[in-house]
C-alpha cells in the first residue's frame, strides 16, 4: 500500500515535472511570439488575415509543444514531434498560398515572392521530421535493449 | 528482477539526434531574425516619386521623366530595383514599354534616377484618333525591389492617363473668294483647332484643293505654332485658276510638325 502509494507521488511529481516545463516552453513561445509580432505591426495593416494566420500558427503549435511535452517518455512524445514539423510544414504551404503572397492596397496590387524561405522552412521542417522519427527509432531500440533476466 | 542493459549503442545514436536539434534550432533562428528583421526593415526604405515632367527627346518624341528618389535606411541592402511602366492604348495595344533599373541600393544610401517614357505618336495605331480626338491611354506601372536581396517584393497598378489631341476640332471653314487678276482668283480658307496636347505643337499644314472632277486646282501651306492648351484660329490662301473653280469639292489636308506627319485628311467642301 505504502509502495503504491509512493509509485502514486512519483508519477505525480513527475507529471508536474512535465506540466511546468510545458508551461514555461509555452511562455517562452509566446513570448518570442509577442516580440517578433511587434516588429510585424505594420504588416497586419497591409496584408489582411495576417495577423489571424500568425495567431492560429502559434496556438496549435504552442498546443502540439505542450502535448507533447505532457507526453514525454512515451512513444507519444516523437508522435507529437512529428506532427508538430509536418504541421509546420503544411501550415507554411498552405498559408503561404505556395510562397507567392499577394494583396491589394488601395489599387495596387502586392505580390511578395516567399519561396526561398519556404523552401528552407520547409526543409528545416523535414529536417525536424525525420529528428522525430530517429528520436521514435531510437525510444524503441531503448526499450528493446532492456534484457530482462 | 534485474535489468541489464547492453553497451549503448542508443548512446551514438542521441548524438547525431542531438546534432540535428541544435542545427535546426540554429537555422530556424536564423530564418526567422532575418527575415523578421528584413520586413521590419522594409519601414525604412523610403520612396518619392516626383511629378512627372513631359517634353521631348531630341529624336522628336514625347518625352515623360518621372524623378525617383529611394532612402534605403534599412538594415539591408535593396536588390534589383525596377520600375516598369507600359502605356497602351484603348484597344490594348502596347504603345511604349520603358524599365528603369537599380541593381543595388546599399544601406544608409540615397538613390536618385529618373524613369524616362517615350511616345512616339508615328507608333501609334489609328493615329487620327490621338490626333483629332481625346481619349485615355492605359498605364501600367511595375515596382519590384529585392529586400535584403534575397526577398522579391512587387507592387503594380493600373492607371488611366488623359491624352489631349493636338489637333482637337480640327475644321477648314466656308472659302471666301476674292479676285486676284483677269485668270485667277484668291481663295481663303479658314482653320481652326485646339491643341490639347502636353506639348506645343509647331509645323506646316499644307492643303491640297480639288475640285468636283478631281482634278488639283490649288495648293499651299501654312506654319503653325500653337502652345500646348491653346485654340488656333487661322486661313490660308490659295491662288485658284477661275475655271477649275467648281461648286464643290474636297480639301486634302498634310501635317508636317517634328512630332508627326499626318495626311492626307479628306475634308469635301460645297
Amino acid at each position: 500500500m505504502t509502495e503504491e502509494k509512493r509509485d502514486s507521488n512519483k508519477r505525480l511529481q513527475e507529471f508536474i515535472r512535465k506540466a511546468l516545463k510545458a508551461t514555461i516552453k509555452g511562455v517562452l513561445f509566446y513570448g518570442i511570439y509577442f516580440v517578433l509580432s511587434m516588429f510585424l505591426a505594420p504588416v497586419p495593416e497591409i496584408v489582411p488575415g495576417f495577423q489571424q494566420m500568425i495567431e492560429v500558427f502559434v496556438m496549435v503549435y504552442i498546443f502540439l509543444m505542450i502535448i507533447g511535452e505532457l507526453t514525454a517518455g512515451t512513444i507519444f512524445h516523437h508522435f507529437f514531434n512529428g506532427t508538430k514539423a509536418l504541421f509546420v510544414i503544411l501550415y507554411l504551404v498552405f498559408s503561404l498560398n505556395g510562397g507567392i503572397v499577394g494583396t491589394t492596397v488601395q489599387n495596387v496590387n502586392l505580390i511578395i515572392d516567399l519561396r526561398l524561405f519556404l523552401a528552407v522552412a520547409m526543409l528545416l521542417g523535414l529536417l525536424g521530421f525525420a529528428k522525430s522519427v530517429l528520436q521514435a527509432i531510437n525510444f524503441l531500440n531503448e526499450k528493446t535493449e532492456h534484457v530482462h533476466f | 528482477m534485474k535489468c541489464i542493459q547492453t553497451p549503448g549503442k542508443w548512446v551514438t545514436m542521441r548524438i547525431p539526434i542531438r546534432m540535428i536539434s541544435i542545427t535546426t534550432t540554429i537555422f530556424w533562428i536564423f530564418l526567422i531574425v532575418f527575415l523578421v528583421s528584413a520586413v521590419y526593415s522594409a519601414k525604412d526604405i523610403r520612396f518619392d516619386f516626383g511629378g512627372p515632367q513631359i517634353g521631348l527627346t531630341s529624336d522628336n518624341k514625347i518625352l515623360f521623366s518621372l524623378p525617383i528618389t529611394i532612402d534605403n535606411k534599412g538594415y539591408y541592402n535593396i536588390g534589383c530595383f525596377n520600375v516598369t511602366t507600359e502605356i497602351l492604348d484603348k484597344e490594348g495595344f502596347m504603345i511604349t514599354r520603358t524599365s528603369t533599373f537599380i541593381p543595388v541600393i546599399e544601406k544608409n544610401r540615397r538613390v536618385m534616377a529618373t524613369h524616362n517614357v517615350t511616345i512616339d505618336i508615328n507608333d501609334l495605331q489609328n493615329s487620327q484618333d490621338y490626333l483629332f480626338n481625346d481619349t485615355e491611354l492605359e498605364v501600367r506601372e511595375t515596382v519590384s525591389i529585392k529586400l535584403a536581396e534575397v526577398i522579391p517584393v512587387q507592387a503594380s497598378t493600373n492607371l488611366s492617363m488623359p491624352w489631349g489631341a493636338p489637333l482637337y476640332n480640327f475644321t477648314l471653314g466656308e472659302i471666301e473668294y476674292a479676285g486676284f487678276n483677269g485668270t485667277h482668283m484668291t481663295a481663303t480658307i479658314p482653320i481652326n483647332f485646339e491643341n490639347h496636347a502636353s506639348f506645343d505643337l509647331t509645323g506646316n499644314i499644307q492643303i491640297c484643293m480639288y475640285n468636283s472632277t478631281n482634278i488639283l486646282v490649288s495648293k499651299g501651306q501654312t506654319t503653325i505654332e500653337t502652345p500646348q492648351n491653346t485654340q488656333y484660329h487661322g486661313h490660308i490662301e490659295l491662288n485658284v485658276p477661275i475655271i477649275g473653280i467648281t461648286e464643290n469639292g474636297h480639301f486634302e489636308v498634310y501635317f508636317l510638325t517634328p512630332l508627326f506627319e499626318f495626311g492626307p485628311l479628306v475634308i469635301p467642301y460645297d
